[in-house]
């Protein structure tokens, strides 16, 4: 994802902001990472340049 | 033969969103190229639009339509519940499009903040009524007060099915997804009756501009209902 998308997107529980963390970023593209409601703390994780905005509960089951 | 297998207002029915989800993930790579063309009545709907600030395009599968809406609109969101849709997104429309995963009943976008929306053939894959409305109102809820969107679901018009097209009300069914190993995957379906799409829509927080049966769809043009004129 391109940082300029912090701009719209929100934490699809209560629609607060989010903060954005970078673990690895290629030009201007962040590949990896994680956002973090500001409100509810509720983390959601950005993964092969997608951020990952499903609510908790759609989730695939944690693994074994 | 398709045939109702639950009561349409069943609220937490056997198939959840996770589960839609979860079958997508597994068809996801084959379906996305059985996918290749736009579907026409969209193609008019995003010329007719003009350009947009942001496009928005709800249950984006593997990006055909928002490779239309990045033709206008100088930034273009798809979002899916299936990751592996998306990745087939990725590969299709490259840079030209924001690729999110999330789900259509609970958007992870700010209010007002789209300006242009296509949300097709995604609906009526959301198994309860609740969860459809729920989407349409999350749908009006992120549109800007100015802006459309293009609204799409399978009906009873539908050739495919044995069903009146002037009943009331639709049903739910399940239209199997064939592998090329000739696996079957069952995928849930609720079918419109066209009066229950513009009583849905109408019941939301959208305004319905307009309303057309083509190729067994409904096709539903909307706005947000506390739009200024």
């Amino acid at each position: 994802m391109k940082e300029d998308l912090m701009e719209i997107i929100c934490c699809p529980l209560d629609k607060h902001d989010l903060d954005l963390e970078v673990t690895e970023r290629d030009d201007g593209e962040i590949l990896s990472g994680q956002l973090t409601c500001t409100e509810c703390s509720e983390t959601f994780p950005i993964e092969d340049g997608i951020p990952n905005l499903l609510p908790p509960d759609m989730r695939d089951e944690a693994p074994a | 033969m398709p045939s109702p297998d639950q009561s349409p207002d069943s609220d937490e029915p056997a198939h959840s969103r996770a589960a839609v989800r979860r079958t997508y993930e597994d068809i996801g790579d084959h379906f996305s190229k059985t996918r290749e063309y736009a579907w026409p009545e969209v193609e008019s709907f995003v010329d007719e639009s003009g350009s947009a600030g942001t496009a928005l395009d709800v249950g984006c599968g593997n990006g055909r339509h928002a490779e239309l809406l990045a033709g206008v609109a100088d930034r273009v969101v798809g979002l899916d519940a299936s990751r592996a849709l998306l990745q087939a997104a990725t590969d299709r429309v490259g840079d030209s499009v924001a690729l999110l995963q999330g789900d259509a009943t609970r958007l992870p976008l700010a209010a007002g903040s789209v300006d242009l929306a296509v949300y097709v053939a995604t609906l009526h894959h959301l198994p309860s009524q609740t969860a459809r409305r729920a989407s349409l109102n999350e749908l009006a809820r992120v549109l800007a007060p100015d802006a459309r969107a293009l609204v799409s679901a399978w009906s009873t018009a539908h050739d495919r099915f044995d069903a009146d097209p002037d009943a009331d009300a639709g049903f739910d069914t399940s239209v199997d997804w064939t592998l090329p190993g000739g696996e079957t995957v069952p995928r849930f379906y609720h079918i419109y009756a066209p009066a229950e799409f513009e009583r849905d829509v109408a019941d939301s927080d959208l305004r319905l501009v307009s309303l057309e049966l083509s190729s067994g769809n409904c096709y539903g043009v909307v706005e947000p209902e506390g739009k200024r004129t």
